[in-house]
């Protein structure tokens, strides 16, 4: 990472996205971040969470967001309920701090507007948190896509497939998440093909159900979804929470692309060394590979310093809310969903 | 092609001895066709002991020349020499052939898809019915091992209630005739190649009540590419996509399928599932036009021995032309669904056929 002239006050406002934890363990090892924290609010007794959490993590703490503004940070990291992160950016934004928002961007696009409008007029930074697109693995598909080397793709698969989020039982709150496993997975893959193609999608089609994990969950658990692109591509989105609590791994991310010159395939957390318990004989799976992440605040950091606005950037956030937001209508009324109507009706 | 496996016919094709007897006279089978897919029924038919006669407007002797049977020079002559019928013929050409074969009394195997049209599976299903004759599709991905698993770890309970299913297959566009490019011949990639797991998703998830479907096509005339996803919305409220590559021509042929329940989950991939790696300098590149299969438990041979099984009086096959019609209607509707852009609702899926 870049280093600052001095060391880069860096705010994370609230614990209760998961996410949290990993900004926060790799940012509290660098010289040149100045690390505070705050996640106000009411918490159940069951999840770690304010100042508890700070301790367990060895990380500088206060109780309100108006002493963590007051304090002044270069930069915000908001890992709030989804629900609660227009609030948040624009009230970081108001402080004048560069901002890397948690993905979703928000949970409707009238509060997606708002939230690049806020960093728009403040003059500050609005990244969304998508790290796989870091990866290196997607960087050789890009590289292979803009050479031509596929040819013209035409057909997309892609799968987020993970595990039901226990952590924190706002996840499956729609109230403040936005919903279940679409708004949840949907976007990173939405995030990599424009990414990958800068095409716009067109139509969204979506099913889902509430059958895995049905006693837990207030909103869809699994969820297949469909998109076409405005250059004929397209594409198929498993975005379930299908990965069983008892699995050996979270999940992962995969696409697969066919174009008229061939195919590509990449499985961006697959590599693992596996093995069996031998009294179990439950699998052992020891997934390895760099931490997107770290690429991810890396490149969020340089941009802070740099004030140049880095990718993805707010307008990502919020082109792949809107597909999200396609699918939900999609699902809920069992038609096809022009994305065009759901940025324009909210 | 791949080496036939060597298993003694069943008892009631011919004898130990090879001697045929009264009760143990060779099935005489009329093959219609001689294109890419009559290769493999001519060579296991006859491994089952069977009398083939074969009939096609062209290739029949190249065919027979390569692996045995009796060419026949009309329809009407095939008609007139064999107790049972097996179509092998393009997709447009099969409810005529087939109708012809159940008005003139034989027992009907006929390649996937059944027929075109709702109404010309209707047709044939009804017929056959009323004459009391067997009509079997050859939906013959039931008949692979991985998806006979994927069956029988549902039907166990093993699963639980499925929930999300979903299938791949991808390989080489089938240029080599040019019905498979004409829509309205073949029905498309949705049609001719997705309907494989159109069937097994209706197979071990139940009936379908909503349809929908997005296709693209890019390349040119001499070498295109077409692909589709479809989305099906079964009755128990589990969902499926359906993901249908044809591909460029050095593209191999690979399946997938990824099922997961309340219960548990199963996934295969042929990728990931071979047992033979070889990188060897000078190899014949397999077909991307066909799946790679065990010689020893060859699908196609065992689709065609329980097909002829029946024929000789054995059990009922575990596909019915019922269902090959229901794979039909699900397959149209996917079409319909592209040429309106919205979702399609299937009429009365209650009454769809479930199969064994």
């Amino acid at each position: 990472m870049r280093t600052p002239d001095r060391p880069l006050k860096i705010a994370v406002m609230s614990f209760a996205h998961t996410h949290a934890r990993g900004y926060i363990d790799l940012l509290k090892g660098t010289p040149s971040v100045s690390l505070l924290t705050s996640d106000p609010g009411e918490h159940s007794d069951t999840e770690l969470r304010g100042r508890a959490f700070a301790e367990h993590l060895g990380v500088d703490y206060v109780d309100s967001y108006d002493e963590l503004m007051a304090w002044q940070p270069d930069a915000v990291i908001v890992t709030s309920e989804n629900a609660r992160h227009r609030a948040d950016v624009e009230r970081a934004a108001a402080a004048g701090a560069h901002i890397l928002c948690e993905k979703p961007l928000a949970t409707s696009h009238e509060d997606g507007v708002a939230m690049l409008e806020a960093a728009d007029a403040a003059g500050v930074i609005l990244m969304v948190a998508f790290p796989v697109r870091f990866a290196s693995t997607f960087s050789r598909l890009k590289a292979e896509y803009d050479a031509g080397q596929l040819g013209q793709v035409f057909s997309i698969r892609g799968s987020n497939n993970g595990k039901l989020p226990s952590e924190r039982a706002w996840f499956t709150d729609p109230e403040l998440s936005g919903g279940g496993a679409l708004v949840d997975h949907v976007v990173h893959i939405a995030d990599l093909l424009e990414a990958l193609m800068g095409a716009a999608p067109v139509s969204v089609t979506a099913v889902t159900n509430q059958k895995l994990h049905a006693d837990r969950a207030r909103a869809e658990t699994a969820g297949l979804v469909t998109i076409s692109y405005d250059n004929g591509v397209i594409a198929a989105i498993d975005c379930s929470w299908s990965q069983p609590d008892t699995a050996p791994s979270w999940g992962g991310v995969s696409v697969t692309l066919a174009g008229t010159a061939g195919t590509v395939a990449v499985d961006f957390f697959g590599p693992r060394a596996r093995g069996l318990d031998t009294a179990t004989g439950l699998p052992i799976e020891a997934p390895y590979g760099p931490n997107f992440d770290e690429a991810l605040l890396s490149s969020f950091i340089d941009a802070v310093c740099s004030g140049e606005q880095p990718q993805p950037d707010g307008g990502v956030g919020l082109r792949t809310l809107d597909i999200v937001l396609a699918a939900q209508e999609s699902a809920r009324t069992g038609r096809t969903i022009a994305v065009a109507d759901v940025a324009s009706s909210s | 092609m791949t080496a036939v496996p060597t298993i003694s016919s069943p008892a009631h094709l011919s004898s130990p001895d090879g001697k045929t007897a009264m009760t143990h006279t060779p099935l005489r089978i009329g093959l219609i066709g001689a294109g890419g897919i009559s290769h493999s029924h001519l060579r296991h038919l006859l491994t089952l002991g069977a009398d083939v006669y074969v009939y096609s407007e062209a290739g029949a002797a190249e065919l027979v020349a390569l692996y045995g049977g009796t060419v026949v020079d009309s329809l009407d002559e095939l008609l007139a020499a064999v107790d049972f019928v097996d179509v092998a013929t393009p997709t447009f050409t099969h409810h005529a052939l087939v109708k012809r074969a159940l008005e003139a009394g034989k027992h009907v195997i006929s390649e996937k898809p059944l027929a075109r049209t709702d109404a010309e599976v209707d047709e044939l299903a009804g017929l056959a019915d009323e004459l009391g004759l067997m009509l079997f599709p050859a939906h013959v991905v039931r008949f692979f091992p991985e998806y006979v698993l994927l069956k029988e770890a549902v039907a166990s309970g093993r699963l639980g209630d499925l929930a999300v299913l979903r299938f791949s297959r991808s390989g080489a566009f089938p240029t080599r005739t040019p019905w498979f490019a004409d829509r309205a011949l073949s029905g498309g990639i949705i049609m001719d190649q997705m309907i494989h797991d159109i069937d097994i998703a209706r197979w071990v998830a139940g009936p379908v009540e909503r349809v929908s479907a997005v296709s693209s096509h890019a390349g040119d005339a001499t070498t295109p590419v077409e692909a589709a996803h479809v989305l099906l919305t079964h009755s128990s409220g589990a969902i499926s996509h359906i993901a249908g590559i044809w591909g460029p021509s050095h593209l191999p042929f690979t399946t997938e399928y990824s099922v997961t329940g309340t219960e548990g989950s199963l996934a295969h991939s042929s990728v990931a599932e071979r047992n033979y790696i070889s990188h060897l300098a000078s190899t014949d590149a397999p077909s991307g036009l066909l799946p790679e299969v065990d010689p020893a438990e060859n699908p196609y041979f065992a689709e065609l021995r329980e097909f002829t099984d029946a024929f000789g009086g054995g059990a009922a096959p575990r596909v019915s032309a019922a269902e090959g019609a229901e794979a039909v209607r699900l397959a149209n509707a996917a079409l319909l669904s592209l040429e309106t852009g919205q979702p399609v609702d299937i009429e009365s899926p209650s009454a769809q056929a479930t199969g064994k």
